[in-house]
């Protein structure tokens, strides 16, 4: 599909600026904020109008641009700026449909994003945003993948953001989607009980057709919607089989596992196809979970496969070899949206 | 690459449930801005908008859709979405089939439920029936489900110019082989968060809209749902052609979070870009369903874009003076008026027109008129500075 060049990502970890991701930053409670940076690249009188979703993406989004003019701006959000959303309607509220004041309708509108950085980097190309809930940054992705493909010489900005507010938290919570017990996000794969903590990030790629350079090549992508874990595993096969050369395999599964027990079966049916010996590693006590999380697991795939370290912490399974050039991604949100991502790293070799 | 070509087409809106009634009602230059009757809201009286005249538990009724969590949004896409499968004569294995994509837009999503996402977003209660209904991506994933679709499923949002994107998504699906045939359109109600959202703006009017006009105060807002059925022209040897996609462009104006550049840069880089892929001239183009909203800011801009691009522009007209600015359904709506365009060689006019714009002098089509049309373009302008355009051809 793309080859990816430059990424950045803004997590509850330390992935800004010189990534530390052996140090697990753990978070008490259940909620996984990100660790904001300066946002140097963000015009102050700009920054402070901006909500977290925006500045976010916005801040991972112009740390790539310094020197490039992508040829179009790829945004996945499942709600873009929640927080600004239910402000507004907090005035609705409140003031009665009253006289109410703009700046938070404007801010709420997911495609915000997408459109702050095209205003801050003057990029009058392709702009879009993805919003189909869990799979909103997957579908980013195969939109990138046909840009690619319609105009090869060009190159894309593609992203995933996502940020908690304390209204969307409230609802997903009421929907039983975390964990009603407070706990250390070190614990999470080690409660048996439902639900995940809360999460929010921000993950930005630069990518094109070229290898020459490349961090990793996203090789191909699957999503699809079902409950079933069979229907699952057997979707898996045939991505397997229609991405791998007879004899390939897969050096590391990156595993979107959240901790809550009624959904395990969907991992460990992707495990059980896989070979008993491949390295497993899971993301989400790192990041906590939300819809566009993928975009975080994407950047810590491109982070194992160009440092060829895979932080202790992230292990459920080691292999002998200690490689990883071929890793499957898997992601699921809320049961019911799961995506494949087949990354290669070692394109020089 | 053989045509991507439309086989099927639905809509509801506030000048018909069905493309025969809106066809009829925009011969007859139908208003269908109203005050509101239905919609609950202080501005009921005051602010008139494209209403659909039939409650939420009628629409409920008309399509055997009582699941608990279902909003109005989704009910609307539902009524499109089934008159655009059944025109086509889809399947229920065709609908199911790994190789058929839905791509829904959508702006609002459930966010039409203003008092049950106050009440959930603060937990005063234990919880509603639409906890998972709030977001943009609920009307696709209930399609999906009552469909039992499985192949790509996706949800769009670039505010107003949404389901055009979504129009030109499920075409580049099929010719990049992610599927061979696409449910593509969008759906938005009314709701106090964008009526509210836009009267903040003071870009609301008062009055009926009066697209392009010197005198133009504002937008209505409307409601509706439109959907279309694409697929590749070999595969639809048997079928009714309505028209071909044959061009779109996506561009963005980068100037404004809610308002666009005075010389419609973005709108004209998405109409330009929509002419290179239909590869087509300027002077080619017939018609133009304009994004005309009525408002001051984009219909000089639109206009501007408009005698940039066209030496001589062609015919145009906007319906948002029929059914409103139905947001995130605005691409999809127009587009199904543009198919009835080419499929009948005719244009609906521009209503409550008097006066032209003085820096521009365009006048839109005042006058219902059969007119040989090969290629009628369709605009869609949005928040965030998102444009698109689309080109439809003659089937």
């Amino acid at each position: 599909m793309f080859y990816i060049h430059r990424t950045s990502c803004i997590s509850a970890q330390q992935t800004f600026s010189a990534p530390m991701l052996h140090k697990l930053v753990e978070s008490i409670g259940n909620k996984m904020f990100v660790l904001e940076p300066g946002y140097e690249q963000i015009p102050s009188n700009v920054l402070r109008r901006m909500g977290k979703a925006v500045r976010m993406g916005v801040g991972a989004a112009m740390l790539l641009l310094n020197d490039i003019t992508p040829d179009g701006i790829i945004i996945g959000t499942a709600n873009g700026g929640m927080e600004d959303c239910i402000k507004f309607l907090n005035q609705i509220i409140n003031y009665e449909e009253g006289i109410l004041t703009p700046g938070n309708f404007v801010q709420s509108t997911p495609n915000s994003i997408a459109a702050q950085v095209s205003m801050l980097s003057s990029n009058k190309g392709y702009n879009i945003t993805h919003v189909h809930r869990g799979l909103a940054f997957e579908n980013a992705i195969i939109d990138t993948g046909m840009l690619v493909n319609e105009f090869p010489a060009n190159q894309y900005l593609l992203g995933g953001v996502d940020e908690i507010s304390a209204y969307n938290y409230n609802i997903d919570r009421l929907a039983g989607w975390h964990k009603k017990e407070p706990m250390n996000s070190s614990q999470l794969f080690s409660i048996n009980s439902t639900g995940c903590i809360a999460g929010e990030g921000a993950a930005m790629f630069l990518v094109n057709g070229n290898p020459d350079g490349a961090l990793a090549r996203l090789k191909g992508i699957k999503i699809l919607h079902t409950e079933s874990a069979d229907n699952l595993g057997d979707e898996l096969k045939k991505f397997l089989m229609y991405q791998l050369m007879p004899g390939e395999k897969i050096d590391l599964f990156l595993s979107g596992e959240n901790g809550d027990n009624r959904y395990v079966k969907y991992s460990d049916a992707c495990e059980a196809i896989l070979d008993a010996a491949v390295t497993v590693a899971r993301f989400k006590h790192m990041t906590g979970e939300f819809a566009t999380v993928s975009a975080i697991s994407l950047w810590l795939c491109c982070q194992v496969i160009s440092s060829q370290d895979l932080p202790l912490h992230m292990v459920k399974q080691q292999s002998a070899t200690k490689k990883y050039q071929k890793v499957l991604i898997y992601n699921n949100y809320k049961s019911l949206q799961h995506s494949f991502m087949l990354v290669e790293g070692g394109l020089l070799s | 690459m053989s045509r991507i070509v439309i086989t099927g087409l639905g809509i509801i809106s506030a000048i018909g449930s069905n493309v025969a009634e809106n066809r009829l009602a925009l011969i007859k230059s139908t208003c269908g801005v109203t005050q509101l009757d239905l919609f609950s809201s202080r501005y009921a009286g005051v602010l008139p908008c494209g209403e659909i005249k039939f409650s939420t538990s009628e629409l409920k009724e008309r399509l055997f859709a009582n699941d608990p969590g279902i909003t109005r949004t989704t009910l609307l896409a539902l009524h499109a979405f089934e008159e655009a499968s059944k025109d086509c004569g889809l399947t229920a294995d065709q609908l199911s089939a790994d190789d058929t994509a839905l791509v829904a837009a959508s702006t609002v999503g459930g966010m039409c439920l203003t008092d049950e996402l106050y009440q959930d977003a603060h937990m005063v209660s234990g919880g509603s029936t639409f906890l998972s209904s709030y977001d943009c991506g609920s009307v696709a994933l209930y399609l999906r489900d009552r469909f039992n679709m499985r192949g790509i499923i996706n949800t769009i949002n670039t505010a107003c110019s949404s389901s055009a994107n979504a129009i030109m998504y499920g075409a580049r699906l099929i010719k990049n082989g992610f599927a061979n045939r696409c449910i593509v359109g969008g759906t938005d109600s009314l709701a106090k968060f964008t009526l509210n959202g836009f009267n903040s703006m003071h870009i609301l009017s008062r009055d009926l809209c009066t697209p392009f006009d010197l005198n133009r105060n504002g937008l209505n807002l409307g409601e509706g749902a439109a959907f279309l059925v694409l697929e590749k022209e070999e595969d639809a040897f048997d079928k009714r052609l309505y028209a071909s996609l044959s061009g779109y462009g996506n561009a963005n104006d980068a100037f404004h979070p809610s308002s666009l550049s005075e010389d419609g840069e973005g709108p004209y880089l998405a109409m330009k870009a929509a002419l290179a892929t239909a590869r087509l001239e300027p002077g080619q183009v017939d018609f133009i369903n304009a994004h005309g909203t009525g408002t001051e800011n984009n219909d000089e801009s639109e206009s501007k874009a408009m005698l940039r691009l066209f030496p001589q522009p062609p015919p145009f007209a906007s319906t948002k003076s029929n059914v409103g600015h139905t947001l995130g359904a605005a691409g999809a709506v127009q587009a199904v008026y543009s198919v009835l365009n080419l499929v009948q060689q005719e244009v609906y006019p521009s209503l409550h027109y008097t006066k032209p714009i003085p820096s521009t002098g365009l006048q839109p089509v005042l006058k219902y008129a059969k007119m040989p049309l090969q290629h009628v373009m369709s605009n869609s302008f949005a928040f965030g500075g998102n444009c698109t355009s689309l080109i439809f051809s003659k089937a």
